[in-house]
């Protein structure tokens, strides 16, 4: 860490310190520059045609009265994009089967069949309604688990894997299929005394940020300028690069919130397409409806079968689901296949089995949600948890610490757990919530009372080789200002103030002294994509390292300019001085001025790579950090009308460091409020003919302020070794961790389990009018007895 | 957007004969919180968009007499706010209170919310709870017509091509009056109800149930009125028992039918707990009143 501080003072709005965002200001004065507000010389709009069928052949595509209407500047279709040879109509990062618009089929209602670009966005929708399109409809598959069996429609005839770990079953609509093994299940589940086997299912969502998504692409003969609201800039710039065969820069501007459902790219390269066959700038904005056809929250089935000992230690799990993809596997069955190592909870379990299956369907492509799948198997191991303990008589405290992941187990091979403290965070909200001393059931005001708990382990993406996969730059320019260019997207999280947080302690420098430049692939220095919760860790130890090498310069600068050893010299917000001397000081515009240029260092973040074990062999490493957070909520719930109040929910999570509290706070505080909404209302429904039905929020019920419970967000500090000043991320675990403990809650209040969710006022009623029955365990030595 | 012609009449005269004019390409603008999200949407798709903003002979409000007139602009807003609504036609302002939201009720209109005819709105069951009259003018003149008479089906009205609402008259309640409206949401309340009640109970001076009035509203094509419920009170001591029948009895005579907002079997069991709490507040109300 940097030069000797000695003499220097804290810097104010260092690490620690919970200063208002850098760009608050500007955003609640409306300052902020959107997407939707970029204008261009000379741009043309444009708009989707989208298919009305889940799953059709496309026999045949008339464009010929839409080209010829007022104010109308092309019409894309397939022809087009397959008349151009310089074009590869297919991207994906995972599966490259997305086509820029369906070529042969279309594969989900809203699928991208054409593209009219118009003087103006009316024009455009006017012009839509003349493409005549014939289709051969197809038999279309909605759920992924009907999706699975013998003689389903097939979504994909041919599978296309790109990367590296896709294990697709050919002819099949499974395109990915694997399975996490240790110690032996069968002798596991064998030495069980007691073995709980449940289902549980989660239906699709959206992510509704508030900013629906957006492209504005430029293409010439010099290159390709896509302006974006995409979380992952640097990788979509190396996809349109590779599909268009020419230089690509992508610039992202502020974004009104992502969550995963901009993790990747879906729109951009048709726009692209558009633009060139346009010859000017083109932009396309979504609505509502499109949006909810362009990624999804998939819809999760899992069964969880559980060994335990009577005592409550669990001894075996196996857990097998299946994860819908949707039409397209741009993402999808990678973010199936990121849970396996983390399905089956923050707990020691000798013998695993975890089965993933991502499956296509005829239903929109599908995306992480803030925590990937983490947040469906949590609610299934931790549903079942309680009812596991509530079996076995033992208290589901004792139970969850009796079994909990402890600092240094290894999790899995290759992964040597850090800063875990998954029982500091139990403890915490058991006490914030008042656990202990709950009564639960009826009370004198005729509501069912209840509180529940729920627990997990959640991991970052990684690469499989050692990897510099977020790199920053730091410089000092001649207006003496330190400017901090990071790829980390912007998208109301904070990282901006964060990673200038980070720089100004590193320099020992005020924050008023650091602005930041974001996500623009000419400007910013290379990252693999603000998504998994990475962007404080991963920038933060690129801007870390930067900060440190450009002080370092400073002290080596300052030395020769104040004639004095380098040990001598500190810097702090007035400049670069002598130590012990305070008349002694050169300003840093100044220090630029004499030094010449500006003073500028990138720094990069190392990860991934292989961990040898004591017996020599190697594993990849799963994950750079590990997160561990608790949640516990407090319900009411009607049996009058079934409604259930969420009272008082309390979350915490060891975040290893706060570089700035209130904000991390407001991570937790927002995660529960977003993910109450999945828990109790929000679902996508497709009917049986593979039509959305809510295609408006109208018909979508979000979280309102009135509904957001009282809630403590407690943050566990547990410095991580290897982390900027301690920190892993925070962005996703207050999600991953609500839905859980508010079914287990209601399961305190009513004694009924839900397994399906979302718990709407209907299905509540309904399952306490008539109690719905739990498989009982499996006594398994009994039986062999 | 789809493009379409934007009208600007200067005088209801003006507008219904516009509208009398293209009878199938012309929509009426009120506040347009439903007409634009619907035209935004494809749903509908006009012409020409005649708004009625503005025309002086659709505004103010004017309680001075026994009869309360409402100039069809009125706003939903004025509805829960204005001080006179709220003391003597308190259940319509409670109804407009949980409309939508406030920039919703900010511009919407009593006139839109009536002529819209949608089902689930909270407006027209207050209505028709409190004997209202819709005021309609067409180029042939005008005519009264009872809010309960007023809808024919979901989003259909009586109301004939090239005619306008252009006031609602509510009479006072009687003395011993005293009502409530109640609203049940999934999620955030400002979302569209499961189902929702307006109640108005009239007590005899011996304290017994002269009239009962009880409108459920998203629990059928229309807004209903529990005429059967209703006769269960009518002549009664009211109390927990009476309006548990009563309730029960409003429940069979719902008739709501299965979609995103739940299914069928749980509205009536939703509307029976709004009429059973709404009769409970209505009838304090009333005793209140009495005193």
């Amino acid at each position: 860490m940097g030069p000797e501080q000695s003499g220097s003072t804290k810097p104010v709005g260092g690490v620690g310190a919970s200063p208002a965002m850098l760009d608050a200001e500007d955003k609640v004065t409306g300052r902020t520059v959107y997407l939707a507000d970029i204008e261009m010389e000379g741009m043309a709009h444009a708009r989707v045609l989208r298919s009305p069928f889940p799953h059709a052949r496309i026999v045949s595509i008339d464009a010929s009265e839409a080209r010829a209407h007022p104010g109308v500047v092309c019409v894309l279709t397939r022809d087009e994009v397959l008349a151009d040879p310089e074009i590869d109509p297919y991207f994906g990062y995972v599966m490259r089967d997305a086509p820029v618009l369906a070529l042969d089929k279309v594969r989900h209602q809203g699928d991208i069949v054409a593209v009219v670009v118009a003087e103006d966005e009316t024009t455009a929708g006017e012009a839509l309604e003349m493409v005549d399109v014939e289709y051969e409809e197809l038999p279309a598959v909605i759920d992924a688990v009907e999706a699975m069996a013998e003689g389903a429609p097939i979504v994909h005839e041919e599978m296309k894997p790109i990367a590296w770990d896709m294990k697709p079953i050919y002819g099949s609509n499974i395109a990915h299929h694997a399975t996490l093994m240790r110690g032996d299940i069968e002798r596991g589940f064998a030495e069980s005394d007691y073995i709980f086997e449940d289902s549980y299912s989660v239906p699709p969502v959206q992510h509704c940020a508030l900013e629906l998504h957006g492209v504005i692409a430029n293409y010439t003969e010099d290159g390709i300028t896509v302006w974006t609201n995409c979380q992952s800039p640097y990788p979509l710039r190396k996809e349109l690069e590779r599909m268009y065969k020419r230089k690509v820069r992508v610039i992202v501007p502020f974004v009104g919130g992502g969550f995963g459902s901009k993790s990747r790219d879906r729109i951009e390269a048709t726009t692209v397409a558009a633009a060139k066959l346009a010859g000017r700038p083109v932009r396309l904005l979504l609505n509502q409806e499109e949006t909810f056809q362009t990624f999804i929250r998939p819809a999760l089935t899992c069964t969880t079968k559980t060994g335990v000992k009577a005592d409550g230690t669990i001894v075996a799990r196996h857990h097998k689901f299946v994860s819908d993809v949707g039409g397209y596997g741009i993402s999808g069955p990678r973010n199936a296949n990121n849970t396996l190592k983390i399905a089956t909870g923050p707990y020691r379990i000798p013998h695993v089995l975890v089965d993933c299956y991502a499956v296509y369907t005829n239903k929109p492509p599908s995306a992480p949600y803030r925590g990937l799948p983490t947040t469906q198997h949590t609610m299934a191991y931790e549903s079942q948890m309680d009812r596991m303990a509530k079996t076995l008589g033992i208290d589901p405290v004792e139970m969850r610490l009796k079994n909990f992941l402890r600092e240094g187990d290894v999790h899995v091979p290759g992964d040597l757990l850090r800063s875990v403290h998954a029982d500091e965070c139990l403890e915490k909200v058991v006490e914030a919530i008042g656990y202990k001393n709950r009564k639960s059931g009826p009370g004198a005001d005729g509501k069912l009372h209840g509180k529940g708990l729920s627990c997990t382990i959640k991991y970052t993406i990684t690469p499989p080789v050692p990897t510099a996969a977020t790199q920053a730059e730091v410089v000092l320019r001649d207006d003496g200002l330190f400017e901090a260019l990071v790829g980390t997207v912007n998208m109301g999280q904070g990282s901006d103030t964060i990673l200038a947080q980070i720089t100004a302690e590193a320099l020992g420098v005020n924050l008023d002294l650091i602005r930041v430049t974001h996500s623009d692939t000419d400007v910013t220095p290379e990252d693999n994509g603000t998504t998994a919760s990475r962007g404080t860790f991963h920038s933060g130890n690129a801007v870390l390292d930067a900060a440190n090498k450009v002080r370092t310069n400073l002290a080596a600068i300052g030395s020769q300019l104040l004639e004095v050893e380098q040990s001598q010299v500190q810097v702090t917000s007035q400049g670069v001085g002598v130590s012990g001397e305070p008349g002694r000081n050169i300003g840093f515009k100044e220090l630029v001025q004499r030094h010449g240029e500006p003073v500028a260092e990138k720094g990069a973040c190392v990860v991934g790579g292989l961990y040898t074990d004591e017996t020599g062999r190697q594993y990849p490493i799963t994950s750079t950090f590990w997160s561990f957070a608790s949640a516990a909520a407090e319900v009411e719930v009607s049996p009058e009308t079934g409604e259930i109040r969420i009272v008082k929910m309390a979350a915490a999570a060891n975040l290893g460091k706060a570089i700035n509290p209130r904000s991390a706070k407001a991570q937790l505080e927002g995660g529960i409020a977003m993910d109450m909404g999945p828990t109790l209302f929000e679902k996508l429904v497709w009917d049986d003919s593979g039509q959305l039905l809510n295609t408006h929020l109208m018909d979508y019920p979000l979280p309102s302020m009135e509904l957001v419970p009282e809630y403590a967000p407690i943050l566990v500090e547990h410095p991580l070794e290897g982390a900027p000043f301690g920190a892993k991320g925070i962005g996703e675990v207050g999600t991953v961790i609500t839905p859980a403990a508010i079914v287990n809650a209601v399961y305190d209040a009513t004694g009924i389990l839900f397994h399906e969710l979302p718990l709407t006022p209907d299905v509540v009623l309904a399952a306490l009018e008539n109690p719905p029955q739990e498989n009982p365990p499996v006594r398994p030595k009994a039986t062999q007895a | 957007m789809r493009r379409f012609e934007y009208i600007k009449p200067t005088s209801v005269q003006e507008a219904v004969k516009f509208l009398a004019d293209h009878p199938d390409e012309a929509m009426v603008m009120a506040g347009g919180t439903a007409l634009v999200v619907m035209i935004d949407q494809g749903v509908l798709r006009p012409d020409y968009v005649v708004d009625l903003g503005g025309l002086s002979d659709l505004q103010g409000q004017d309680s001075s007499n026994e009869t309360l007139h409402l100039g069809a602009l009125t706003t939903v807003r004025t509805l829960e706010r204005d001080p006179q609504i709220k003391e003597r036609f308190g259940v319509l302002a409670e109804a407009a209170s949980q409309v939508a939201s406030v920039r919703i009720r900010n511009v919407a209109t009593i006139g839109g919310t009536v002529s819209y005819g949608e089902p689930q709105t909270d407006i027209p069951a207050a209505l028709i709870a409190l004997n209202a009259t819709a005021t309609v003018v067409g180029t042939e003149g005008s005519r009264d017509v009872a809010v309960e008479d007023f809808f024919l089906g979901p989003y259909e009205t009586v109301l004939e091509p090239g005619e306008i609402v252009t006031r609602v008259g509510v009479p006072a309640p009687s003395p011993r009056t005293g009502g409530c409206h109640m609203k049940f949401t999934i999620g955030s309340p400002e979302n569209k109800p499961v189902a929702n009640a307006s109640v108005v109970l009239r007590l005899d001076s011996s304290g017994r149930c002269e009239e009962a009035r009880i409108v459920m509203g998203a629990v059928g094509p229309i807004p209903l009125l529990a005429t059967k419920a209703a006769a269960i009170l009518k002549g009664e001591v009211l109390n927990e028992t009476a309006f548990a029948a009563a309730a029960a009895k409003a429940a069979e005579e719902s008739d709501p039918v299965d979609d995103l907002r739940g299914p069928a079997w749980y509205k009536r069991r939703i509307i029976r707990v709004l009429v059973e709490r709404g009769l409970t507040w209505a009838l304090s109300r009333a005793a209140a009143q009495s005193q």
